[in-house]
Order: structure tokens, then C-alpha cells, then sequence
């Protein structure tokens, strides 16, 4: 029976044997994917339940802190908010209800200390808390300023750092207050999260870089960059003088804006924001114009951004193919049809002329602190992807600013500042169009760019509900804030 | 000696947890410590001084094992729950109690033998009691439980031992028989189904317990250590062919004919999609895990109270959330040791009866700890039985010292007879083939 035994015997350190491996696979393969499941709640409960590091404006305000709680929960500590809405969408909240969001949840492991950086050996072992502060590149006053240029009108604004990506200003209209979403009773976060998410008019869509929206004639810039840099045109190629154009395929004209008649140059039709000459220049590209949009990221990936859950993804032409489809590259030509982007990626767009044709990673974060101010971590600037050449930058940057000497764009205008911009007044599916502005100043030394939606034309209507009557002065607004130090 | 210093050292580890529990909650050494630290240490020394007693040339490893394993888990439950660990240092107290009293009233295993059908009988008593009305209970959707005035317990428990008693008996009886009846079909020799009787016979038992007390675990334990009892006695692998297939039948006929065996496995194949309702508990179990990493997140420092029936089904997950992989391998390891102490024991006795008996006792140990950690980490489907020693539970904490006194028993019998043997023929080579001598 020895035999039988030892075998039986072996068998069972085998199985024994079995669940070693399994709990060296869940606990050290697989322990990450398990720890941070957003259903587990258990990295969410340490994290509510001890210090946690302010996150600060690079102006130093404070925009997210820990105090100590005061409501009697079983939490020691309480988040705060102070400046509410102003940040919401950039900041987020740290909820153990429904999870964190923004900033709070991309920058967690260095807000909660867990970050590998903030621990040192020693504090490890001494057992000391460490908990690191997350500087944004934010500067309230421009933030401010958006939400004072934007009043009630629905809509964003996107201020960029053009030599760094840093998000200068980030704000859309409607917010919310995160502070109830940090709360500590559980029925009363759920009761507020749901009428912010039943709210018709979506005050917790962070529109500037969650929505996307047709860019209109903002994105003649796009169009001018990919049919420049593949021999399409130049700033120089004359197109017909008309009121419209006929679209292959059908049926169909696409009219200039209020029926006018134009065309001309490239540069003349730029600053003029006619539409024929760029349908055109759409068509002629034909399906050199899908890799084109790539480059600027409007098709492909979304764009990078450190704010939980991140950008949403642009819309380009979305693999329409020129022989079937060509009306939709007139339509992609003039920033309409499938062609779609966030507020932010037409930040981008204007960073990226603005900075010699590279687009940089957008980044909220500038710098991670430990608790005795040294800086730990630097997020420098990062470039993402290459949208055109220098010397297409160059004739773009020209281009845009004669839009603001004495075309579409003159009410961006700064006094003792060249500015360059766009802008777009977008036909959409929800009513009046979109008003838009893109722009970047100083046009000879660029330092920060600038994307302004207001949704339907927002309180204007009629001939005024355009881009460069509504959008354009909140743009210069924006800058000026920007460039007053 | 031996067995006094490990034993202590085991217990200074779980005191020493027990504080760190405390600490974890509060800056105040707990209260109550002396108290706790007197009563683990004077259990032990009492334990210690019965096995001295009345079995001195015991194996002086299995105690400390039992110790460490106790302690362990008492430090886990009185971290999950204060009024569990009172009722658990109760049943320890007379877990001890039955630990010493077994000692005492068994003095040779072979008396065991002798009582077989009255073993037999108890068993089937003990497995069929929660079916009748009155005293039978359900609890969890198992109908486990005997309620007696405020005492409720789980006959099973008890049954498991009464029945390998048994079935090491009557194996040992007709071992000639089963060895020895076999037909060859081929290249294949298969057993002749007129031998095939008790294994049936012993399916059929788990069947029933499967299907009346919905208990999936224990129908499983029940074959599974048959099953290996049977393939000791015989060494027949064409046995344990069968077994299989009869497993694997009646687990198919389970699965059909029951939606919460279908649940489980289907839970167990991917719990995420459910892990709201049905995979719930098992979720919450991998993310403990998961959370608890290598070194875990310290006693008393993370959130295993997240988990349904932490301190019974799922203790072990507290141990890999807090304790990590670390403390999950210490609870596997010392199961080991205790598992190779047992079949140690087993390979060194001389009667057969003691021999496979010891075997079947060290198999149900072992298996069981397979079947509940395996459960819990997404080895095999989760059915709900407890770690021994480990999970709270007073009739499994019972029916486990049980076990570990039986063991020390035989262990001391083979000590004293080896020393017997010693002076009588000092060549004694032995083999089990040989018949049985009788020694005084």
C-alpha cells in the first residue's frame, strides 16, 4: 500500500503545488490589472482614507486639497474644491462612489503618494506618508476670464501653451460643482450624479475635450496645410471666382456663405473664408487628403491628454473613398460633411502653425511636487505628431494673420499685439451654427494659442451668429488674459 | 520537547498578529492580550501534555502545526468579526477538549476497526440528520445544519471522519477481493463489476448528499478521498479510471439537472460579466488577492470585510489581501507539512487498517484545502467548505482536532510497536504484503 500512499501523497502536493501558482499569478502577474479594476474599490477606500496632495494652479491657487473630515463618517479626510466649476472639468473629483475623474484619477498614484518617485527607501521603511502635489499648467485668471468671456453662451475655450503644450485654460459652459460628488454619504452622491447626468443641458460633458463639433471654416487651415505640403496648391494657385460649386457625383452645389461671390488666390480665399475655393481644393486633393488629416489628428488616434478619460476622438473623412464618395472631400475641405473635432484639437491645430508646423502633446501637469515643494517630476514638452513643414507653418502664419487685419477675423484684434486666427461659423444638425475662432498671438513669436466654440452662435442670431462676430473677440479676450502677465 | 517549541513559536507568530490587528485600529496594545495570550498558550500546553500523556512517541510535528493553523485563523477572525472570534475560541476550547478526550478514549486504533458498522451507521445518521424536519436547518441554500437549543452544527463534519473509518475497514477487508477481480478488456484491466459495489456505493452517497443537502463541496470531498482510499488499497489505476468516470457522470447529471451548479461553473468560467450578482463574492475574492499583491496590505489594513462570508468560505482571501502572497503561501506550506506528517505516519505503520486509515484522514486535510482554495483563488468552481482550522466554524474546528488526535494515535503506534519490534526481530524488514502480525 506504500506505493499507493506516496502516490496519493504526490498527487496532493501537486494540487497544493497548483494553488502556489495560481496565487503567484493573481497576486503578482495579474495584482495590478486586479488592483486598479475600477470595481474594486479597495485602492479607491485607502486612497479617501488618508492624506492626499493638493492639486495647484501654476499661479498657486489651489485647486483640490484635503481637510480633515468633519461629518462623523468613518473617513478621516474630506476633499475640497475651492474654486467649484471653474476647474471641474480639468480637476474632476475624487469620488468613492462613483470613482474619480480628471486629474484626481490620472494623477492618483502621485496625489495618494503611491507613485514610485515620491518614495524614497527610507521614507518607506520609517513608514512615512508621503503624498505629492500636482502643479497644472492652468492659470486661473486666464480661467477666469474664459468663463467671464463665455457668460451664459454655451460652449469652450481652449488656451495652449505653444512652446510647451501646457493647458493654460481649459473651461466649457455649463459646469458643475465637484464638491457634492466628493461627498461622504453615498445616497446623496448617487442622487446628485444622477441629475447632473439627467440634465438636458450636460453641465458634466466636458464639451472642450469630450465633445466634438463640425469645425466649419476653421478648418481651411487644415485643408491649406495638407494641399500645400502635397504640392496640391500654393498660397499663390488662383480658383475660380464664383457663388458656387458643382460637387461630382450629384446633383448638388455647395454655395459661399451668404450666396457672395469668390475666389481668387488660396491666401485671398483664406482670409475671405471662401468656401468654393476650398471645396475645391478638398476635391483636387482627393485621397492625398485622409493621410493629411492623420498628421493633424483628426483621423486616427485621439489626441494624448492627461485628463481622465482623456480626448475624445476626432472625426476625419472616416475611410471615404474619393471615387464613391467626393462630395464628402468638398464638404471635409470647408471643415463640414463627417469631418469633426474637439475644441482642443482645434487648439491644436492653431498651436501647431504657431510652433512651426509640430504639434505637441496637450498637457494639463507641468510638474509633480513632494511635500517639501522639490520637484519630483517635469512633464516637458512632448511632440506628438509633425502636422506640416516649417515653411507651410510659415505661409499659414501669414495667412491666418491677415484674417485678423482685414478679413473675417477683425474683431480679434489686440491693441499693440499681431494676432493671427481663423474663423469658422459651422453648419450643424441642432440649430443655429456653431461660431468659431482659432487663433495664436504674437503672429512673429508665438506663445500661445487659442480655441474658442460658442455652440449655435449662443445668444446672437442671424448675420451676427458668426464666427468672427461672436468667437473672434472672445479669442483676443483669451489671448490678451494669456499675455498679460 | 520538540513539539512544546515549535508549538510555542507558532503561537508567538499569532500573537503577535493579533496585536499588530489591534495596532492596525487603534495606538493601544489590545486589553485583553494576557487573557488571549494565557488561553492560546495554556490550550496548547494542555494539548501538548495529553499528547505527552497518552501518546509520548508521537510524530511532534502535526501539534505546532495545528497551533500555527488555529492561532492563524483565530487572528484572522477576530479581525473580521469580534463576536465570531468569541464563539471561535469557545469551539477551540473544545476542540482541545475533544483533541484530548480522543487521545485519552482511543488508546489503539484498532479498536476502530472492530466498531466498523457502528461507524458505518453513525455516518450515514450524521450525513442524513439536517434532512429531517425539526432539527435540520438551511443555511446559505445548503441544508448542513442540526440545531440543538442554541447549538447549531454541521453533522457532516463528523461524518467525514466516522465514514473514513469505515472505509478503511472494509477496504482493508476485502483488499484480496478488490486486487484481485479485474477483466481486461483489451490492453485495459478494468474491475469486474461485481467488485464494483462500494464504489458505487460510495457515488451514490455523494450523489445524495449533492442533491438533498446541495452541499457541492462535501460530495465532492467524499469521492475524491474514497476514491484515493481505493486506489491505496488496491493500486489499481484502472479504479481510479472509474472513479473518474463516475465523477464526471454524475457531474454532468448535476449540471443539468441543477441551475446552481450551473451557476457556479458558470461563475467560475468568467465571473466578470456577473460580478455584480452571482460572481460577486468570488470578484471581491480576486481583487483581495489582487489588492493584497506580494506582501500583502498589512493586518488589519485592508478591506476584506468587502467579501460575503469572509470569515468562513473565504478566509483565505483575508489572508492574500493582507497578509499577500506571503502569508497565502505560509497557510499552503504548513498544510503541506501537516499533509506530509500524515502520510508519513501513514507509510510508517504496519497495519494495514491504521495505515490506510491515516491516509484517508491526511487526504481529507489536504483535499479540502484544495477544494476551498481552489474555490476562492478561480482554480476549480467555488463550493463552500472550510480551510481547516483556519475558517471559523466550530464543528469542522472540531471534527479537524479529531483528525489530528487520530493521527497522533497512530503515529504513537507506531513507535512503541517499531520499538517492540526493535527488541523482538531486529532485522523486521516489513512489508505490507505480508499479512498483518498481531503484536501485543
Amino acid at each position: 500500500m506504500n506505493r499507493g500512499i506516496r502516490k496519493v501523497g504526490g498527487a496532493v502536493t501537486v494540487l497544493l503545488l497548483v494553488l502556489v501558482a495560481q496565487l503567484t499569478y493573481l497576486q503578482i502577474i495579474h495584482a495590478d490589472k486586479l488592483d486598479n479594476d475600477p470595481r474594486n474599490l479597495r485602492s479607491v477606500l485607502r486612497d479617501i482614507n488618508r492624506a492626499r496632495g493638493d492639486i495647484v494652479s501654476t499661479d498657486g491657487e489651489v485647486l483640490a486639497r484635503s481637510v480633515a473630515s468633519t461629518d462623523g463618517s468613518q473617513f478621516d479626510y474630506q476633499r475640497e474644491y475651492p474654486l467649484g466649476g471653474l476647474t471641474a472639468q480639468v480637476v474632476g473629483y475624487q469620488s468613492f462612489v462613483i470613482g474619480n475623474m480628471g486629474i484626481e484619477r490620472s494623477y492618483n498614484s502621485a496625489l495618494a503618494g503611491r507613485a514610485a518617485e515620491l518614495r524614497s527607501l527610507g521614507d518607506v521603511l520609517r513608514g512615512k506618508e508621503t503624498t505629492g502635489t500636482v502643479v497644472l499648467a492652468l492659470r486661473t485668471a486666464v480661467q477666469r476670464a474664459a468663463a467671464d468671456a463665455l457668460g451664459d453662451q454655451r460652449g469652450s475655450v481652449v488656451v495652449l501653451d505653444v512652446k510647451t503644450g501646457g493647458i493654460v485654460a481649459m473651461y466649457s459652459n455649463p459646469t458643475y460643482d465637484p464638491q457634492p460628488l466628493a461627498g461622504h454619504n453615498t445616497q446623496a452622491v448617487n442622487d446628485y450624479f444622477t441629475a447632473l447626468s439627467n440634465d438636458p443641458a450636460k453641465p458634466n460633458l466636458a464639451r472642450a475635450y469630450q465633445e466634438i463639433y463640425p469645425p466649419g471654416s476653421t478648418f481651411k487651415i487644415v485643408t491649406s496645410a495638407v494641399a500645400f505640403d502635397t504640392g496640391t496648391a500654393t498660397p499663390q494657385t488662383v480658383y475660380p471666382t464664383t457663388n458656387s460649386l458643382d460637387l461630382p457625383l450629384t446633383t448638388n452645389v455647395l454655395k459661399n456663405f451668404g450666396g457672395a461671390t469668390c475666389g481668387g488666390t488660396v491666401f485671398e480665399s483664406f482670409v475671405a473664408s471662401c468656401n468654393t475655393t476650398f471645396a475645391k481644393v478638398g476635391l483636387d486633393l482627393g485621397d492625398k487628403f485622409p493621410p493629411g488629416l492623420e498628421r493633424f489628428g483628426v483621423e486616427g488616434e485621439a489626441p494624448p491628454l492627461d485628463v481622465y478619460p482623456g480626448a475624445v476622438r476626432n472625426t476625419g473623412l472616416e475611410g471615404a473613398d474619393f471615387q464613391t464618395d467626393a462630395p464628402q472631400f468638398a464638404f471635409a475641405g470647408i471643415g463640414q460633411g463627417t469631418v469633426a473635432t474637439s475644441p482642443l484639437a482645434m487648439a491644436m491645430v492653431a498651436a501647431s502653425v504657431a510652433n512651426g508646423g509640430v504639434m505637441l502633446e496637450p498637457r494639463a501637469a507641468t510638474e509633480i511636487r513632494d511635500q517639501d515643494g522639490a520637484v519630483v517630476q517635469r512633464f516637458g514638452p512632448s511632440p506628438w505628431k509633425t502636422a506640416m513643414t516649417p515653411a507651410t507653418a510659415q505661409a499659414l502664419n501669414a495667412m491666418m494673420r491677415t484674417v485678423v487685419e482685414r478679413g473675417t477675423g477683425t474683431r480679434a484684434q489686440i491693441a499693440g499685439v499681431a494676432v493671427a486666427g481663423k474663423t469658422g461659423t459651422a453648419q450643424n444638425s441642432t440649430g443655429n451654427p456653431h461660431a468659431w475662432f482659432v487663433g495664436f498671438a504674437p503672429a512673429e513669436a508665438p506663445q500661445y494659442a487659442v480655441a474658442v466654440i460658442v455652440e449655435n452662435g449662443g445668444t446672437s442670431s442671424g448675420d451676427n451668429a458668426t464666427g468672427g462676430v461672436v468667437a473672434a473677440p472672445i479669442g483676443a479676450r483669451m489671448l490678451q488674459a494669456a499675455l498679460t502677465p | 520537547m520538540l513539539e512544546l517549541v515549535l508549538g510555542l513559536m507558532a503561537l508567538g507568530i499569532t500573537t503577535f498578529g493579533y496585536v499588530l490587528v489591534q495596532l492596525a485600529n487603534s495606538s493601544d496594545i489590545p486589553p485583553d492580550l494576557w487573557l488571549i495570550l494565557a488561553g492560546v498558550i495554556g490550550l496548547f500546553v494542555l494539548a501538548h501534555l495529553a499528547v505527552r500523556k497518552f501518546a509520548p512517541e508521537a510524530d511532534p510535528t502535526l501539534l505546532p502545526l495545528v497551533a500555527f493553523l488555529t492561532g492563524f485563523g483565530f487572528m484572522l477572525i477576530s479581525r473580521l468579526d469580534r463576536d465570531l472570534a468569541r464563539v471561535q475560541a469557545v469551539w477551540a476550547l473544545v476542540g482541545v477538549l475533544a483533541f484530548v478526550v480522543t487521545l485519552a478514549v482511543v488508546k489503539r486504533i484498532r479498536t476502530l476497526e472492530r466498531y466498523r458498522y457502528t461507524f458505518l451507521l453513525l455516518g450515514v445518521l450524521a450525513l442524513i440528520l439536517p434532512l429531517f424536519p425539526g432539527v435540520g436547518e438551511e443555511i446559505n441554500g445548503a441544508r448542513l445544519w442540526v440545531r440543538f437549543g442554541p447549538l447549531n452544527f454541521q453533522p457532516g463534519e463528523a461524518a467525514k471522519v466516522l465514514l473514513v473509518i469505515f472505509f478503511a475497514a472494509y477496504l482493508v477487508d476485502k483488499r484480496e477481493l478488490l486486487k484481485e477481480g479485474t477483466r481486461r478488456i483489451g490492453r485495459m484491466s478494468l474491475p469486474d463489476p461485481k467488485y464494483l459495489g462500494p464504489l458505487l456505493l460510495a457515488w451514490g452517497a455523494s450523489v445524495l448528499i449533492m442533491v438533498r443537502q446541495k452541499d457541492l463541496g462535501s460530495s465532492l470531498l467524499f469521492f475524491a478521498v474514497f476514491t484515493a482510499m481505493l486506489y491505496i488499497t488496491t493500486e489499481r489505476v484502472s479504479y481510479l479510471l472509474v472513479g473518474l468516470v463516475l465523477f464526471l457522470g454524475g457531474a454532468t447529471i448535476a449540471y443539468h439537472l441543477f441551475t446552481h451548479v450551473q451557476e457556479r461553473v458558470s461563475t467560475w468560467h468568467n465571473p466578470w460579466p456577473v460580478a455584480q450578482n452571482e460572481g460577486f463574492q468570488l470578484v471581491q475574492s480576486l481583487f483581495a488577492f489582487g489588492s493584497g499583491g506580494f506582501a500583502g496590505s498589512g493586518l488589519g489594513l485592508g478591506n476584506p470585510t468587502t467579501i460575503p462570508n469572509v470569515a468562513t468560505d473565504f478566509v483565505f482571501s483575508a489572508v492574500g489581501e493582507e497578509l499577500g502572497l506571503i502569508g497565502g503561501v505560509a497557510i499552503i506550506v504548513a498544510v503541506m507539512l501537516m499533509c506530509g506528517s500524515g502520510y508519513r505516519i501513514a507509510v510508517q505503520s504496519e497495519r494495514p487498517f491504521s495505515k490506510l486509515f491515516a491516509a484517508g484522514l491526511t487526504t481529507i486535510i489536504g483535499l479540502q484545502t484544495f477544494v476551498i482554495i481552489g474555490g476562492v483563488t478561480r482554480v476549480i468552481p467555488l463550493t463552500g467548505v472550510t480551510l481547516p482550522f483556519v475558517s471559523y466554524g466550530g464543528s469542522s474546528l472540531v471534527a479537524n482536532f479529531i483528525i489530528i488526535a487520530l493521527l497522533i494515535r497512530i503515529s504513537n503506534d507506531n513507535a512503541t510497536s517499531t520499538a517492540v519490534a526493535a527488541n523482538l526481530e531486529p532485522t523486521g524488514a516489513r512489508s505490507d504484503a505480508a499479512p498483518p502480525v498481531r503484536r501485543r
